[in-house]
Order: structure tokens, then sequence, then C-alpha cells
């Protein structure tokens, strides 16, 4: 049985008239168990593999040896599926004109491995149609409470309207979580990581096709170890307060503001997904009305909650003050997460500005990007920064735009723009 | 009481390990808190003298925190904090009242302003209206450590010396006035050792308190003080009285010609120069005698009332006529004069304790 614990750090003193209270929650989750192993219903794994005219007959077969990989991976009795795409989805695997899964055993693994083996490269790219399908695989076993899949692309969505993907999105959004990776540098980062976000899930580039079954390896391994199935994030106000905002802070940040779904007037659930043993920390902002010097109240009660068992719960306070050394006090986590926050979104809008040519903005945010990274000690996104610029001054922020960049270093420095580092304590 | 006595000391959290000030209520790194539940019968008290009284458990108390959210009526959830509002659930120590015969009351309550109450309050009386009554105070000093559960154990532990004191003296109306002030003195003696009890001998910032006593017996008033907690008796004929002499700043700025209203506003106006505990000076009780001719109001309170009214007249006309919109009733209007400080701010905690003679 998986032990959560959730820990508050703040500063809970507020100077008279002060109203904004800003907390770190870490949730911490030990002895998750396997995944589907737990006892409270079924784990499914779906394999989604572009299989477009762009991956190539190399890439196509780099693809079908990853996908065998994580086929190894995924263990006996976990339901799965194949899925191959490329303007329209197939199902690879089970061979069916129905959506349909089956169990992992030996047979059905090798049975799977050589329906893969049988990919071809052929056609365009329409994301949102294996999307669908996935989501209408997963539907056809009710007894699952896990859904996980990967999804492996290498080209723009061509074959598919903006629009059309983004309706996709919200349709599957809930149905089932997705790390997504882009393999080669003709994707696109934020369309890739849409579809990641939506779907509480990762995004990743592998630059090139030899890295691709290390990589699927690692991610059917964590959804394996994933033995909780799905958790929300209870976030519990007082009357007459407001949210700011609630975002996951790390490992990555995530803005789960807009994903609240109201449980009572006071108390909104966000989705967190599955978990493993992991720990996750969590930003949360309250407004309050402000009340009387001395006078304390609580802000916020985060809990985490499996269906309806709170198993974790940690209390936001606020205690209005006024001696100006515990009021003017900065709490270092918050301080931390939210430079690592504004560093993931420095990171985005400065590579957005070099995409379209202004050159002016791109500098500022990027270097804006390398002061915070060396404040909060976020040393893998300082050494992404430096492939994309030249660090004059660090504490500063001076850079200058390098004149040659390798596209595949732009892409990994966005689509690592949101992993944080811890606060070192 | 807000006066900086010694300097807090840094220590850590016991939960992660943080720095913290001895002045924290929570651990400013992790939350915790750090000074969990200073109820009135603290652990922290040596038993022996410790009185067996809880509040609560003696008629005519209402015990607080238990029930509906003082702020919005709202169900109190089980960490302690209203399931609407959020309000922190009072403490049975944040807002107390005894009333031990119906001619006697009085409220102890923490204020606004301030996060717990330091302030305690110990009275008896007997049935008969007018015969024999005994009202403690202590207000305890904010900067020192503990003030909370050493207040409150000072003012029972004089309680207890006067209540068991019967001595009269030769009879006469002098011999009897001393006779009772020598039971002060003792309730005093007792009281401090009960400030001392409350905190560890090698703490860096030892508890104190002040202490006020009046004792009403078959006529005779006699009332002592240390510190800056008061006695008045307000005759309804008669001109009202100040029965105590602050031992504080203020107190000897006026001495020395200042107006009282300048005194008690300058920035050292809360500085007591006498107190209760460990680094005291001197605790012996100033008393002052007074034989009761006729109906009144005896007041003993700490200065979260008379700070907004500190004048013997003006504070007696508050009296009479709060006393005057709750029917005479001492507890209603204890309660309501608690209320009024409050509603002026109630910058500190405020007791109000109340015999009507």
């Amino acid at each position: 049985m998986a032990d959560f614990t959730a820990s508050v750090y703040q500063n809970e003193f507020l100077p008279d008239g002060g109203t904004d209270v800003h907390a770190i929650v870490t949730v911490n989750c030990t002895g998750a168990g396997a995944a589907g192993q737990s006892g409270s219903g079924d784990a499914g794994e779906i394999i989604i593999v572009d299989t477009s005219g762009s991956m190539g007959r190399d890439g196509v077969q780099a693809a079908a040896y990853a996908a065998q990989t994580a086929l190894d991976q995924i263990l006996d009795g976990v339901w799965f599926a194949v899925i191959s795409g490329n303007d329209r989805a197939q199902l690879a695997f089970p061979p069916s004109a129905e959506p349909v899964m089956v169990k992992m055993d030996p047979y059905t693994r090798q049975a799977a491995k050589d329906a893969v083996s049988r990919f071809y490269a052929d056609g365009g790219t329409a994301m949102g149609t294996w999307l669908r399908l996935a989501s209408r695989v997963f539907s056809t076993v009710p007894s699952l409470t896990q859904k996980h899949a990967i999804l492996l692309t290498d080209g723009e969505n061509q074959h598919e309207t903006p629009e059309a993907l983004t309706q996709t999105i919200e349709a599957v959004t809930g149905q089932f979580q997705c790390d997504t990776r882009g393999v080669g540098v003709a994707w696109q980062v934020d369309e890739v990581r849409r579809i990641a976000q939506a779907l509480l899930g990762t995004v990743d580039i592998i630059p090139a096709p030899d890295q691709l079954a290390a990589e699927f390896s690692k991610l059917i391994q964590n959804a394996m170890g994933r033995g909780v199935a799905q958790a929300d994030l209870r976030v519990w106000a007082p009357q007459g307060a407001e949210v700011l905002f609630v975002r996951q802070v790390a490992p990555t940040v995530e803005d789960l503001t807009s994903r609240r779904t109201s449980i009572n007037p006071l108390t909104g659930s966000y989705p967190t997904g599955s978990w493993g043993d992991e720990s996750r920390d969590y930003h949360v902002a309250i407004r309050l009305a402000a009340k009387a010097v001395g006078q304390e109240q609580l802000a916020a009660r985060v809990q985490l909650v499996l269906g309806n068992d709170t198993v974790a719960q940690g209390l936001v306070k606020a205690l209005w003050s006024a001696d100006e050394a515990l009021t003017t006090r900065i709490n270092p986590e918050v301080a931390h997460y939210t430079g690592q926050t504004e560093l993931a979104q420095a990171i985005q809008d400065g590579l957005a500005a070099k995409a379209v040519g202004d050159t002016a903005t791109a500098t500022t945010k990027l270097g804006r990007a390398v002061q915070l990274a060396a404040q909060t000690g976020n040393e893998e996104a300082t050494t992404r920064l430096r492939k994309v610029v030249e660090i004059d001054d660090q504490d500063t922020g001076t850079v200058r735009l390098k004149r040659t960049v390798e596209k595949a270093d732009e892409m990994a420095l966005d689509t690592a723009s949101t992993k944080t580092t811890r606060v070192r304590k | 009481m807000d006066v900086a006595m010694t300097s807090t000391t840094d220590t850590v959290c016991p939960s992660c390990g943080g720095a913290v000030s001895e002045a924290d209520l929570f651990c400013e790194a992790c939350g915790a808190e750090l000074k969990p539940g200073t109820a009135p019968t603290s652990p922290a008290l040596d038993t022996d003298t410790e009185p067996t009284v809880e509040i609560g458990a003696v008629p005519g108390q209402e015990a607080a925190g238990a029930g509906p959210c003082r702020s919005c009526g709202g169900t109190v959830g089980a960490d302690g904090y209203c399931e609407t509002c959020g309000t922190k659930a009072a403490k049975p120590r944040d807002h107390f009242e005894e009333q031990p015969a119906p001619w006697v009351a009085g409220v102890c309550d923490r204020g606004i302003r301030h996060s717990r109450n330091e302030d305690a309050m110990a009275i008896a009386a007997d049935a008969e209206p007018g015969s024999r009554a005994l009202l403690v105070v202590c207000d305890g000093v904010s900067s020192s450590l503990d003030s909370d559960v050493a207040s409150l154990a000072a003012a029972r532990a004089a309680r207890e010396v006067l209540e068991a004191g019967h001595a009269q003296g030769l009879g006469t109306d002098s011999s009897r006035a001393s006779a009772i002030a020598a039971r002060l003195k003792a309730a005093a003696d007792a009281a401090s050792d009960a400030v001392l009890d409350s905190t560890s001998p090698d703490s860096p910032n030892p508890a104190s308190c002040t202490f006020v006593a009046a004792v009403l017996e078959n006529g005779m008033l006699v009332a002592g003080s240390v510190g800056d907690s008061r006695a008045y008796w307000f005759p309804d004929a008669a001109e009202p009285v100040g029965l105590t002499v602050d031992d504080s700043w203020a107190a000897e700025l006026i001495a020395t010609g200042v107006s009282r209203e300048e005194a008690e506003s300058g920035p050292h106006a809360h500085a007591i120069t006498r107190w209760l505990g460990k680094d005291a000076p001197d605790h012996t009780p100033r008393t002052t005698t007074l034989q009761v001719s006729g109906p009144g109001w005896l007041l003993v309170c700490s200065d979260g009332l008379w700070n907004y009214c500190s004048e013997a007249a003006p504070l007696a006309e508050l009296v009479r006529q709060t006393a005057a919109d709750k029917g005479g009733e001492p507890l209603a209007t204890a309660s309501a004069l608690v209320d009024w400080a409050n509603a002026q701010g109630g910058q500190d905690n405020i007791t109000v304790a109340l015999a009507r003679i």
C-alpha cells in the first residue's frame, strides 16, 4: 500500500493589510508498487509509433526496434496495444478491425513484436487521429484504472488543422496519460508539448533514431513503476478567498490552475495522474481578505486524494503580524520555485521570439533565463542555454545569441524548459 | 504587556532543524507548531504547585474551543480550523470566564492583536452578596517565555493562599487590615514561586508577570499590586478611587509631574519597573486599605482594559453605564467591558474581574 506524506514550506506571516499567501507543498509517495498490481484495477499501456513517410525506412526500423524494446518492459498481465500512425491511425496489434487490447504474456509479447517488425513508412501525419484511436482502444477494457501511452512522432502535424488537434486533445484529456517524444528536428515542440501537458505526460527530444530504444525502455519502466493508478490534488480555501494558482513545480512546471473541477464551493480538485515512488512539489497561491494583526487563519488545506480517501494533507496558514522581521522573510522554497517557473517561461518566450526573428526580445528573455538559471542553481538549464547563447555575464543576464545553433540543441532547451531543480536544503 | 525585557534567543525547530526565534509560534521553514497547545493546565507546570482547577471544569465557566466557529458559526475541522472561513479555533486559554458567586465574575480574553492570551485571572467568593471576595489578575510579560503558563499558575496560587487565610489579627480594623495585607503578601510570594516553577531554572528568558489582588472581607477592602495591573473602587454615591499605583515608567513620569495622558502614550508607557519572576527586583505588593461604606463596583483589571480608559472617573462611568445596560449582572458586565476593549482595538490581552458590593 502506497504511503503519502505532505510537507508545507511557507512564510505564514503577513504584514498588516497583506492578502497573498504562497506555499510550496511537497508530496512524497513511497511503497507505490507496480502498475496494475495494487488490487485497485488493471493497468493499460499503448505504444503509438509514427510510421509516416518522412520516417523513412531507417527511421521506421529504429522505431520498430524501440517499440519491441518497450514491449519487453511491459509487465505480464498489463493490457496493451500498439498503434501505428500516419495521416490516419491503425491498430498494429492486436490484429483486429475493431479496437481491442490484450493482456501481456510471452505469447502476445512475441506476436506484438512480429507485428511491429512489419512497420513501413508511408503517408502523412495527423496525431489527433492517433490519440482518438488510443482513447477508443483504452475504453474497450472497463477494468482499467491506469491508462498510459507513449507517442513517438518525427514531423509536423501537417494533415490535420491545429483546431482539429486542439479539439481532439480536449476530447481525450482525462482519458489517459501520455508521454510524448519527438525524434529528429522536423517536429514542432509546441505542438507535441500541448499533447503531453494536457495528458499529464512529459515531452522530450530524441535527436537520433538509435537513441529511441533506450528512451522507450525507460519510459515504460517508469510507467510500470507507478503502482498508484490515479491521484488528485485537492485544495480547500476559505470562503471569500481566491485560489490565485495551483502549479506543479517539481519535477517539472505544469500549471494546474485551469484543470480545477469543483468538489464543493470551497474545494477544487486537480488531476495529478499516476504515482510511483517519487516526490512532487506544488506551488499554491491564495488571496485572502486581510485580517487584523494578531489574527491567524487557515489559508488552504492541500490534500492528496485517492478516489475519495485523503492520504496526505498539508495546512497553509496565514498569521498577520506587525513584526517586520517576520513578515519580510522570504521563504526559500517559494522563492526558488517562483524563479524556476519564470525560468521556464523566459526560455519558451525567448525561443519563440528567436524563431520569428525578434532578436532583441530573444536576447532579453534568454538573458533573463541565464540569470535565473544561475540564481536557482539549475546547472542543466545553464548548460542547455550555453548552446544557444554566448554568456557574457550570467549575474546580470548579459548574453548574445549564437550565430549558428544546432536545431536539436534549441529544441532540447525548449523541451527541457519546464524541468526544475529542487531546493538545495 | 509589550515590554521587551530581554532580547529573544534563537533556537532550532524540533521538526526540521531550521532556525527559529523564541517568539515564533510556528517554524518559519517547515510550519511546525513550536508551542503547541499552551493550555492553562500546561504540563510545564510543577504539579505540586498547580491548582487542580481546570478551565471548563468550574461551574460558571464556559469552555471555548468546542462547538461552532466563533467567527462564522461553521464547523471546526479536526485540524483546529474552521471548515468554512478558516479561522483558527480558540483555545480554552484564549477566553475564559469565572463566576464563583452571582455577585462576583470575571472574563479573561486574548484580545485581537496578540496571538495568545498571557493574561490570567483567579477569583473566589462566598455566596452571601458583599460578604467575602477575592480577585486576582496577573498579566504575563509577552517578551518572556511561557508567560501565559506562568501568569495562570501565579493567579491560581495566589487565590489558594487568599482562600485559605482567615486570620483577623486582634479584631480591630487596623489589625484586620494588617492581617489581610499580610495575606496579600503571602499570596504574592506564592504567585512568585509559581512563576519561578513554570520555567526551567536555566531558561534564557524566564517567565514573568504582573500581580494584582483585591480582597473584600466584612466591609474592608484591601488591594495590592506589583506591576501595572490595577484595582479600582467605584462607589455608587461617592468619588471613584484607584486602589493601586502602577510600578511603571509611566507612573514614575506622572510622579514627576508629567500628565497621565502624555506619560501613558509615550514609547515606554508599558515598561514596568516591578514584576514577578526570576529576575524580579522585588515582589512585595504595595497595599491600600479602604472601608466600604456603601454599594459600588470593585474592578480588578489588566492594562488591556485600562489602556482605553485610564482615569478613575471615566472608567467608573464606563463600568456604571455598562452595568446599567446589563441589568447589573457582573458576568454580563465584565463580558461587555471586554467586548468594549476589543472594539477599541483589542491591542492587548484583556481581563476584567468585577464584584458588585
